[in-house]
């Protein structure tokens, strides 16, 4: 990195610095393991047509713990400080957003007006 | 707040000597291809997207001749009807992805936010290359397409003919499109990051000159609603080559779906585009009227509000694509909410040019012309949100002309007038003013004749995208076609006086336009960190203390070259001149 002017050379490890906790590998290959089974489970499922009609949701709530373990682990929220851990709650607020208005056209498109 | 500044003026700190030319500067340093190609420095890069989205604006220019020539008959002049298919979305396309949405972000956004807030570089000066790597593969598969015959769906893409039906390069082009989003997420991500965490001492969030503010909002949208493209892009890519049904109904899809979607993206792109252009106008307006800023808040904080409520009004693309009535009642009233934050800013430099000292130099033309078309731009595109109108207006001429008074109008003249303005900080030059100006004239002249007919042709029914009209519509079309050659022509003209200043233009002094800004504080062109390291700048005061004749280091302003310009040698000669501090006796409103 000596070619980035930006870095100030010493900087001791502070709390928000990711480095100064690196993850143990061990974890980071269970985390990744657990990933790809719950994957797994997804395509199981689609297949067993055990939830009937409700597949969808099941299998979306597993893509949510999916997400989740990506997002805590591999994407560091675990060390985040409270500004990390906001924000990433604030872009699903902002995802909110989409979905709420979404529905607004589906759920209301068969009415008739008048 | 309120300072009445009268012609005597306070003591303030003299202006600070003229900096020594940096030996080396940033461009001299080296000149092998090969440390261009492997730079990190921020400027540098901003030069090699110049160079690159240039290309592009030539080749998307090219495909939007085509277009007016081939509309110049009512039957066809030139191309068959599949040709002229691919010629406008090849400049949709081109013009969209790969010169708008990197123009200023990437050009001048690079170019100055380190400097604007008095850093050496961005905060990620590696991933800043890589962006434009990204942007370079992504653009090499748009060329493809383009080059393999084209794609003939419109820069919409709207399944299911993209999916389904279209022949033509369909893959390629999406990937394209694909790939360039991350660069664009890349610089938005890198730019966020310098604004938060590397701002010089004193420069506060209040004291952010107004490009900065602009380019922060728009760098949120780019976090934001660019991954949910990539998504979009890869969901039709995967149903055209897998068959996967999500949006052909034939197969269990939701052709609508498609359209949420594109749009929850490609509106909020749309202030991707005009947000940047914003900020550079209240730059441009403040030097060359000698003002502060009127409502430096209130501008600050409506682009923010853009960036935000930008994101709630996709569906006024949709109103007649069999969205829900109440759905559509809904977006027509969000979407007449995004005009408020919009006209804030217009009434604001309005405010801004009120009694100010006003010069005409060509980034000052440019900058009026973004005022005024913008207005009209934004105000049409209330017509059309509103629901009513819009059933009539839809996919007509009037949305062409609409969207191009605010995107060439607005964003291109935005783009144009801070190329101006900071090309002697960027490469040491000074351009001819007088065919600056007659290029802005002509630009103008030449927008006003393309697109007012459209305006007409639409209101009376012509279709967008057909290749035919009837004959009625045949003297708007000559005239628009007219009006495009001589806009493209005033788009020429910077092409070669901007290229003969390298080599024949005035060596510009650091700070040519008497301007606060940091930016102006190190020498033309900048050496390779910027500032001076002994002397990294300290910030005293906000950003437009024109009144006061004082830089953002409290320091008086130079006097520019062009005070008293009767009795100013380089004003006969056709250099550009600034208006220098002060001009005459400035009345402060606010
Ligand atoms: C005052 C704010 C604005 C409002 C209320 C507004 C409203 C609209 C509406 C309702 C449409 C859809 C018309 C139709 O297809 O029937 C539209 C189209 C469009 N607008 Fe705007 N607009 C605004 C500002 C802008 C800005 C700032 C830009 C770009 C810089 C822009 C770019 C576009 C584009 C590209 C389209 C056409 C997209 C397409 O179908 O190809 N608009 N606008
Ligand atoms: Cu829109």
């Amino acid at each position: 990195m000596s070619s980035d002017p930006n870095q100030t050379p010493a900087t001791p490890p502070g709390h928000n610095d990711v480095l100064g906790h690196v993850d143990s590998p061990p974890t980071l290959i269970m985390v990744w393991v657990a990933v790809l089974a719950l994957f797994g489970l997804t395509v199981a499922l689609s297949s067993s047509g055990m939830f009937g009609k409700y597949t969808l949701f099941v299998q979306l709530a597993i893509g949510t713990v999916q997400a989740g373990l990506v997002a805590y682990h591999f994407m560091h929220l675990r060390h985040g400080d409270r500004v990390v851990v906001l924000t990433a709650l604030a872009s699903i607020f902002w995802m909110g957003i989409l979905f709420v208005l979404f529905m607004s056209d589906y759920m209301s498109r068969s009415r008739v007006m008048g | 707040m309120t300072t009445a500044v009268t012609s005597v003026m306070p003591k303030i700190a003299p202006p600070p000597p003229e900096p020594a030319p940096a030996e080396p500067n940033y461009l001299n340093i080296n000149y092998s291809l090969w440390s261009w190609l492997t730079t990190v420095d921020h400027k540098r890069i901003g030069i090699l997207y110049l160079v690159s989205i240039t290309v592009f604006f030539l080749a998307g220019g090219i495909a939007a001749g085509i277009v007016r020539l081939n509309l110049l008959a009512p039957d066809g002049a030139i191309v068959s009807e599949d040709a002229y298919n691919r010629a406008f979305t090849a400049h949709g396309v081109l013009m969209l992805f790969f010169f708008l949405i990197p123009a200023v972000p990437a050009v001048l956004g690079n170019f100055l936010i380190p400097m604007m807030i008095g850093a050496k570089d961005l905060a990620f000066p590696k991933l800043n290359l890589a962006s434009w790597y990204v942007f370079l593969v992504g653009a090499m598969f748009g060329v493809w397409a383009i080059l393999a015959g084209g794609i003939d769906t419109g820069w919409t893409l709207y399944p299911p003919y993209s999916s389904r039906s279209s022949t033509s390069n369909v893959v390629p082009g999406v990937f394209g499109v694909f790939i360039s989003g991350f660069s664009s997420i890349m610089t938005g991500l890198n730019i966020m990051v310098t604004v938060h965490k590397m701002r010089a001492p004193g420069m506060t969030w209040g004291r952010l000159p107004l490009f900065v503010w602009s380019l922060y909002a728009t760098s949120l949208i780019q976090l934001l609603g660019t991954p949910v493209i990539a998504i979009t892009t890869v969901l039709l890519m995967v149903e055209r080559v897998a068959g996967i049904g999500i949006f052909d109904p034939l197969i269990g899809g939701d052709p609508v779906l498609f359209q949420h979607l594109f749009w929850f993206y490609s509106h909020p792109a749309v202030y991707i585009m005009i947000l940047p252009g914003m900020g550079v106008v209240s730059e441009v307006l403040t030097c060359f009227s000698r003002k502060n800023i009127f409502g430096y808040h209130a501008v600050a904080w409506s682009s923010m509000g853009i960036a935000v409520v930008g994101f709630m009004l996709w569906a006024h693309h949709m109103f007649v694509a069999g969205i829900s009535f109440y759905s559509a009642l809904l977006f027509s009233f969000l979407s007449m909410l995004v005009a408020v934050p919009s006209a804030i800013k217009v009434f604001n430099w309005t405010g801004t040019l009120y009694k100010g000292s006003i010069t005409f130099q060509a980034p000052m033309l440019f900058a009026l012309g973004f005022v005024v078309l913008f207005v009209i731009g934004g105000l049409t595109g209330l017509f059309l949100a509103t629901l009513g109108t819009d059933i009539h207006l839809h996919d007509t001429y009037f949305v062409v002309a609409h969207f191009h008074f605010v995107m060439v109008g607005g964003m291109v003249l935005g783009y144009m007038a801070g190329l101006h303005f900071w090309w002697p900080k960027m490469t040491g030059r000074m351009y001819s003013d007088w065919w600056s100006r007659v290029a802005a004239a002509i630009i103008i002249v030449g927008f006003f004749l393309t697109f007012v007919p459209q305006f007409v042709m639409g209101y009376h029914g012509m279709p967008r995208r057909y290749p035919n009209y009837p004959q009625e519509f045949h003297v708007y079309n000559v005239m628009s076609t007219a009006g495009a050659s001589i806009l493209g022509l005033g788009y020429l003209l910077p092409v070669f006086y901007l290229t003969l200043s390298l080599f024949f233009g005035k060596k510009a002094t650091g700070n040519p336009w008497s301007a606060t800004g940091l930016e102006w504080q190190s020498p033309s062109p900048p050496p390779l960190f910027n500032f001076d390291e002994a002397h990294m700048p300290v910030v005293v005061c906000g950003p437009y203390e024109y009144a006061l004749g004082i830089d953002q280091m409290g320091r008086g302003l130079p006097e520019g070259p062009g005070l008293g310009s009767a009795n100013d040698p380089s004003d006969k000669h056709g250099e550009s001149a600034a208006p220098g501090p002060m001009n005459k006796e400035t009345h402060v409103v606010g």
